[in-house]
């Protein structure tokens, strides 16, 4: 079992739409695929129609007294199951902190799927926060979306030091360019000059499209209700360049 | 709180168009597939997939076919592949899944299609009012047979699979049902499931005229040989020409033991047929059992030999399509068809008021208890004399006579306590393994050597000879194996507490 975060400290670069479309990508490759909606605002749950409701909660959840694996519900989709938001998941800091070892936390809560699931996508909420250093922990990849703007560049640098700092050599960083405006000539220079000093960052790169935002009314991943496009082909590029870098 | 069910049959006239407009009244639903497709489904001849709770359907349409295996009891698909045909042995499944259920199920048998069933095959999902699918279902809407609902719940959705089985069962009157047609299927064609089973399984009255009985026996034997025939003749597999000779030599040793109950003349001129039948099925079969244990004497050889065997398994095949090619032939022959007609014009002619033959007035019951009670002293006396200087010869002769009480036991069983017969034949079944392994062995190791001298005069390379020696040795050895656990094998059966029941059921004091 692969676990991939799709995370960056800033919110609205694309994080959601990662995690669903490459989930969508991995169970139609017939991957037995799981999403964890770790964002109280429950984007992943709405984009799967599914209520964004846990019973008991994020407490019981990080305590163990609920079972991961009975709050799981399938997606419309074979291979795909999510595990929904719930609004309480807005203090799971405080339900981890209650925890010994709070930030192995989700690592140890996501082992008995071991079996279950080939990949598990944690759709995480922005800020750097007790949550995101578990779900650091428990990831194997870091999956960072980064629109090319000047601010998106430091909060890369930011998100650089504090793996090397925390010493999370297991973790491997995938940056990559997201909500790409090819007009804005700025999209373009900041790309490139960002690419040069950080060579991390994948050759893939998903454009700023409308397409993408009509996935929020048609409510499913973009391979769900279209057949073809250049926002599902930027998709494709990333899985199969994240498939490449993690064998 | 116990489980809905996920299986509902239609009432008949409830056809799929018509279900799913009651059903929308209902539920929010979306018909997500529609297409024509055969199913057909296979089993071996004895029903060994069925029996381990295996049904085999191959399903065909235009754009898919598919070779699922399913559980009987629960429904759940134990493993699937494409296929455009099934293959007719379990080895011959590409799909390691396949095969490794097939094969230990299905052994040497072939794979046959028991019943098609066309069907138009619908797929809907049921949703909830943020249309999201909460269950899936599939209606297999049968040109012959009331159509089946199968429920696919989905994770975390499980207060709609109960929702919507209430709301099947309540407002549509649909009635919970198996998860296989197949039972009904084959009503169609006025067949059953396991309708075949190469036991022996007669239910007689104990005070039925002996003779009467007699004929009973036999109809039921030559069912079964009936029943074997075509498929021998073609050589489907190895198992409808045992079973054929099976029932040869029940009706043989019946012949021969329950005699007395028909007129004499019968007895011999059957006796004469039946001996003949055996005696051309023998080649077929031996090469069979040879060909059947290829891997396992293969098995037997040190890796670096096991190939140089391969000129044995060419030498038997070549003989074992000649033996068949005979043994067809006369099974279609004259003198054969002419033989069974006979038998049966004689086994249906109505016993006459008074029997002909001596013991055909008895009581079947009481020509079963002397007959037993005879055969069972006669083994005893035979196998008590038996010490580790007796010849060959004399254990071959108890395995004869074993032969013959397993097939009185067998015959006569309903008109005996069952745990009781069933203890006896367990019994003497263990006696029968040891003298039959005596036997195979000593048949196998000489015919082995027989094969070898005609290789070698057929110019087979020495490789081939030198790994059949080493075969040799190893019958040999297993032969000895075998006569060593004679004695422990025949105390077993010549206890006190076996001994009690053959008294008890079958000694009976003469008046």
């Amino acid at each position: 079992m692969k676990i991939i975060a799709s995370y960056n400290i800033k919110g609205g670069v694309g994080k959601t739409s990662t995690a669903v479309n490459l989930a969508f990508l991995a169970a139609s490759h017939q991957h037995n695929t799981l999403v964890w909606d770790l964002d109280p605002q429950g984007a992943s749950s709405y984009y799967f129609r599914v209520k964004p409701k846990v019973k008991g909660g994020g407490k019981k959840l990080i305590s163990g007294r609920r079972e991961l694996d009975g709050v799981i519900k399938a997606t419309d989709f074979e291979y795909l199951d999510l595990l929904p938001a719930d609004f309480s998941f807005r203090n799971l800091d405080l339900a981890l902190d209650a925890n010994k070892k709070p930030t192995q936390r989700l690592k140890r809560l996501l082992k008995p799927l071991a079996d279950e699931y080939d990949y598990v996508f944690l759709d995480c909420p922005p800020n750097i926060s007790l949550l995101s250093e578990a779900v650091f922990e428990a990831s194997e990849v870091l999956l960072s979306p980064i629109i090319p703007t000047t601010l998106s560049l430091r909060t890369l640098e930011q998100l650089k030091k504090y793996i090397k700092d925390k010493q999370l050599s297991h973790l491997q960083l995938m940056p990559f360019f997201s909500m790409v405006d090819n007009r804005k000539k700025m999209h373009k220079e900041m790309m490139q000059t960002v690419v040069e000093k950080h060579p991390e960052i994948l050759a893939a790169s998903i454009p700023y499209a409308s397409d993408i935002e009509k996935m929020g009314l048609e409510r499913m991943p973009l391979g769900a209700f279209m057949q073809k496009g250049r926002s599902l082909l930027a998709y494709q590029s990333l899985w199969t360049e994240l498939m490449e870098k993690m064998e | 709180m116990t489980e809905p069910p996920l299986y509902f049959e239609l009432p008949g006239s409830l056809k799929g168009k018509k279900f799913f407009s009651k059903i929308e009244k209902k539920l929010l639903l979306q018909i997500t597939g529609q297409h024509y497709a055969i199913k057909t489904f296979y089993d071996t001849f004895d029903w060994r997939l069925y029996r381990a709770g295996v049904v085999a359907e191959h399903i065909h349409s235009k754009d898919v076919s598919q070779f699922n295996l399913i559980n009987r009891k629960t429904g759940r698909l134990l493993a699937s592949d494409s296929l455009e045909t099934a293959p007719n042995f379990a080895q011959q499944f590409s799909s390691q899944a396949l095969k490794s259920i097939l094969l230990p199920i299905m052994e040497m048998r072939a794979l046959l299609q028991v019943s098609h069933l066309p069907l138009e095959i619908y797929r809907a999902n049921i949703l909830n009012k943020d249309e999201k699918t909460v269950l899936r279902l599939q209606l297999d809407d049968y040109e012959s047979l009331s159509g089946r609902i199968h429920l696919l719940p989905l994770r975390g959705y499980g207060k709609s699979l109960n929702k919507v089985a209430a709301v099947l069962q309540s407002d549509l009157s649909v009635k919970p049902a198996s998860c296989s047609v197949l039972p009904e299927a084959l009503q169609l064609q006025g067949r059953e499931v396991k309708d075949y089973s190469s036991k022996f399984s007669l239910k007689l009255k104990p005070d039925m005229r002996a003779d009467q009985a007699a004929k009973l026996i036999f109809k039921t034997l030559l069912a079964d040989i009936k029943l074997n025939e075509a498929n021998t003749i073609t050589d489907v597999d190895t198992e409808f020409l045992h079973d054929f000779r099976v029932a040869v030599r029940r009706t043989r040793s019946g012949l021969n033991q329950i005699r007395g109950a028909l007129p004499e003349t019968a007895v011999k001129k059957y006796s004469e047929f039946f001996a003949w039948l055996g005696q051309i099925t023998s080649l077929t079969r031996d090469l069979d059992v040879y060909l059947l244990s290829y891997q396992d004497y293969r098995g037997v050889l040190p890796i670096a030999m096991q190939d140089d065997l391969e000129p044995l398994y060419a030498f038997l095949k070549e003989k074992q399509i000649k033996a068949q090619k005979n043994l067809a032939e006369r099974l279609v022959s004259a003198k054969y068809q002419k033989g069974l007609i006979e038998w049966e014009e004689f086994l249906n002619k109505q016993v006459s008021k008074k029997a002909k033959a001596n013991q055909g007035n008895l009581s079947i019951k009481a020509l079963a208890d002397q007959r037993i009670w005879k055969v069972y002293c006669k083994l005893m006396s035979e196998g008590g004399v038996i010490d580790d200087q007796s010849p060959p010869e004399s254990l071959h002769d108890l395995r004869k006579t074993c032969k013959k009480l397993r097939y009185l036991l067998e015959f006569f069983q309903s008109l005996y306590d069952e745990t009781e017969m069933k203890t006896l034949i367990k019994a003497l079944k263990g006696l029968q393994t040891v003298l039959g392994d005596f036997q195979d062995y000593e048949v196998q190791e000489n015919n082995i050597k027989t094969f070898s001298q005609e290789m070698m005069e057929n110019h087979v390379g020495g490789n081939a000879i030198l790994a059949m020696g080493v075969l040799i040795q190893h019958l040999d050895a297993k032969k000895r194996d075998a006569r060593e656990h004679f004695s422990d094998q025949f105390a077993g059966f010549a206890n006190q507490d076996i001994k009690r029941i053959f008294e008890k059921l079958f000694f009976r004091k003469k008046v």
